[in-house]
């Protein structure tokens, strides 16, 4: 879960990293209302989860009423990468000396989260790591042995600074670190970590992702609400059904599927064999009867899906049930559409005999391939369009 | 021979009296694994299908060795239940659980390095030599005796490619899923290590997905080590649109880093056989 700014930075001054003061606001109303406690001049942040913020002129200062009224007007109609600007951080303007960068996020190649300084902050950080590698200073945290202090001076120290400055960036960096661990995040991010005119310590931005499979005890994390952006009506039915589901544009080949690997070689197999998937589907270890016929269901109303593939494995689940899955839609439904399925593992006989009593086409001992071969031919008997794609 | 497990492997099952436990507990019975207890704290004393359950590993092991355990807890008991077989040196632990928490995955591969035990998953579908034993939750029949390792990241995707296999009478020595997690206790490098010397396995699969570095960290492996076998490899998720996550934790690309082209230029540079389809993987296994 991505957590906005003003969520992010909440949960790190909890953790004792100072952040600006300022709140966020829905209008601008509430907006000159922060700003009258704050005192003029302030920063209005658009809140958004992606990213190229800066760029898409996000982020405005105001000095005075009038000015916060109209920029904040101007922000909340504006849309940053597809993402409507619904809510403003307005914060005081800081009078910045030094931007650092501090980062924690998970290191593919140790499998350890990996702590991150740079004295060149506020710049996108894995242009810093391509274009002066040597300006960024790197510390892998191991979990059972986090460092001390004296190691987190050692790294601030590389990065150029000294006295008291060090002192206080070392100490938010600790707190970052018990943050990191405390929030169960994948990633947070503090870019730029400032350094003002006072020399004050503070994180002027925020980027924290909470790992979704600890929300369950992450009660803070978790009671940021959500509003569903899902603009798909069809991704909103299966995330209420729990189904992994991501709608692809232009495709003409509809795919459920139970495991993301599987489901990824199977759209790998119909581009390789002149289709376009229309969509990704797993169904993942539960595939009750209930589940199938729900994943089903979503791929047939998937617009332009002219043929349909069902690949799925009878392991933590069992055939018959998803075969039950499918005939209930099939009975009910009567889809147009050309299906193959390939489904086997345990009680695979019994399921094959549910598909077989509906003249399905089933694939028993071939592979993906072979299915999405069969799946092809079946289109084209149909005179369905060839995509320019071939393989 | 094969790797990991077979048939002498004496299996205990962490969740043994749950609704999957008992499941698959009855699973491996069939398969004629040795599994010598239930593990289930606050069960001890009762039994699933005749197979005796104790409150704690150390209870199990009072009574038998054990060589390997199967965990199939819910993911918020899966951290004290790898702890408990951790701290009892139980050499080889399968978390089968999906949606393990990061921060606990983290803790327990730091745990078990520490302690010499090595952990499969989370996320897997677990271990098999066919025809000798499995620990893991894949159903037996649709794996075939014979001499391909296969090392996969995806649970579905052993299936199918090692049915495939079987289906053209090809057999495997040990199939191994290394589950679909980002943080896994056992990579691709671990097992191609151990394929490297077992006599019983000729030829070795890999199938990788997009996202991470394992793929790119074996490739480094086979070039500095050079290998005595071929590996044929697969990479799910080519034609994937880049920044969706399609399911897997694991299979993220950031910043292209962990795309399919880098994982297939890799491993083509370490000498490994690329293929692009599942029915060329059957050809060159042939």
């Amino acid at each position: 879960m991505k957590l906005y700014e003003y969520e992010g930075k909440a949960l790190l001054a909890k953790a004792g990293i100072p952040v600006p003061k300022g709140d966020v606001v829905a209008g601008p109303t509430e907006a000159v209302a922060v700003a009258a406690e704050l005192g003029y001049p302030v920063v209005l942040k658009s809140q958004v989860l992606r990213g190229g913020r800066g760029k898409a002129g996000g982020i405005r200062f105001a000095a005075d009423g009038d000015a916060l009224v109209r920029e904040a007007e101007a922000l909340l109609a504006l849309s940053i990468g597809g993402e409507r600007v619904e809510k403003l951080l307005i914060e005081e303007r800081l009078t910045v000396a030094r931007e650092l960068y501090a980062g924690i996020t998970l290191d593919p190649l140790t499998l350890l989260p990996q702590l991150m300084i740079s004295p060149s902050g506020g710049m996108d950080i894995e242009t810093v790591a391509h274009s002066t590698p040597g300006k960024l200073y790197r510390l892998p945290l191991d979990p059972l042995d986090l460092p001390g202090l004296p190691q987190v001076i050692d790294l601030v120290l590389m990065a150029g600074l000294q006295g008291e400055e060090m002192l206080r960036v070392a100490g938010t960096v600790q707190n970052l670190i018990r943050a990191y661990f405390r929030y169960e995040a994948i990633t947070v991010e503090i870019n730029p970590l400032i350094i003002d005119a006072q020399g004050r310590v503070l994180a002027a931005d925020a980027k924290l992702e909470i790992d979704d499979s600890a929300l369950g005890r992450q009660k803070e994390a978790a009671s940021f609400t959500r509003r569903e952006r899902l603009l798909d009506p069809l991704e909103a039915e299966a995330k209420a059904g729990d189904i992994a589901y991501v709608r692809m544009d232009e495709g003409n080949v509809g795919l459920v599927s139970g495991g993301a690997g599987l489901g990824m070689a199977s759209m790998d197999m119909i581009f390789v064999h002149g289709g376009v998937p229309a969509n990704f589907l797993d169904l993942g270890g539960n595939a009750t009867q209930e589940r199938t016929a729900a994943a089903l269901r979503i791929v047939l109303k998937t617009p332009g899906v002219e043929g349909i593939l069902i690949n799925l494995f009878g392991g933590i689940n069992n055939c018959e049930s998803m075969a039950k899955g499918i005939a209930q839609v099939l009975d009910a439904l009567h889809p147009p559409q050309a299906i193959v399925v390939k489904m086997r593992g345990h009680s695979q006989d019994e399921g094959w005999a549910i598909l077989e009593a509906r003249q399905i086409s089933i694939v028993k001992f071939g592979t993906t391939e072979e299915a999405v071969l069969l799946l092809m031919a079946k289109l084209k008997e149909r005179g369905v369009r060839g995509s320019g794609h071939t393989g | 021979m094969a790797i990991l497990v077979n048939g002498d492997t004496r299996v205990i099952i962490q969740g043994a009296t749950g609704k999957q436990g008992q499941y698959h507990t009855m699973k491996l019975l069939e398969y004629h694994v040795r599994v010598v207890g239930g593990v289930t704290p606050g069960r001890g004393g009762a039994q699933v299908h005749g197979v005796p359950v104790y409150d704690t590993v150390a209870r199990v092991m009072k009574e038998t060795p054990v060589d390997a355990s199967m965990i199939v807890v819910p993911p918020a008991g899966v951290l004290a239940a790898a702890i408990d077989a951790i701290e009892n040196r139980v050499p080889l632990v399968v978390v089968i659980t999906e949606f393990v928490p990061l921060h606990d995955a983290l803790k327990i591969r730091g745990m078990a390095r520490k302690a010499g035990v090595r952990i499969i998953g989370p996320n897997t579908i677990g271990v098999i030599s066919p025809g000798k034993s499995k620990v893991g939750i894949m159903p037996g029949f649709i794996y075939g005796e014979g001499p391909v390792g296969v090392i996969s990241r995806s649970g579905t995707l052993t299936h199918e490619i090692a049915s495939n296999l079987t289906c053209q009478g090809i057999g495997q020595s040990t199939c191994v899923c290394i589950g679909g997690d980002m943080v896994k206790g056992t990579d691709f490098v671990d097992v191609l290590e151990l394929f490297r010397s077992d006599p019983e396995t000729e030829k070795v699969i890999l199938i990788g997905e997009i996202g991470g570095a394992g793929e790119e960290l074996a490739a480094r492996y086979l070039q500095e080590h050079p290998y005595p076998k071929k590996v044929i490899a697969f990479i799910a998720g080519a034609t994937a649109p880049p920044e969706k996550r399609m399911g897997h934790a694991g299979a993220m690309i950031s910043a292209g880093f962990g795309t399919a082209d880098s994982k297939i230029r890799s491993l083509k540079e370490a000498g490994v056989t690329v293929v692009e389809s599942l029915d060329e993987m059957i050809r060159q296994c042939r």
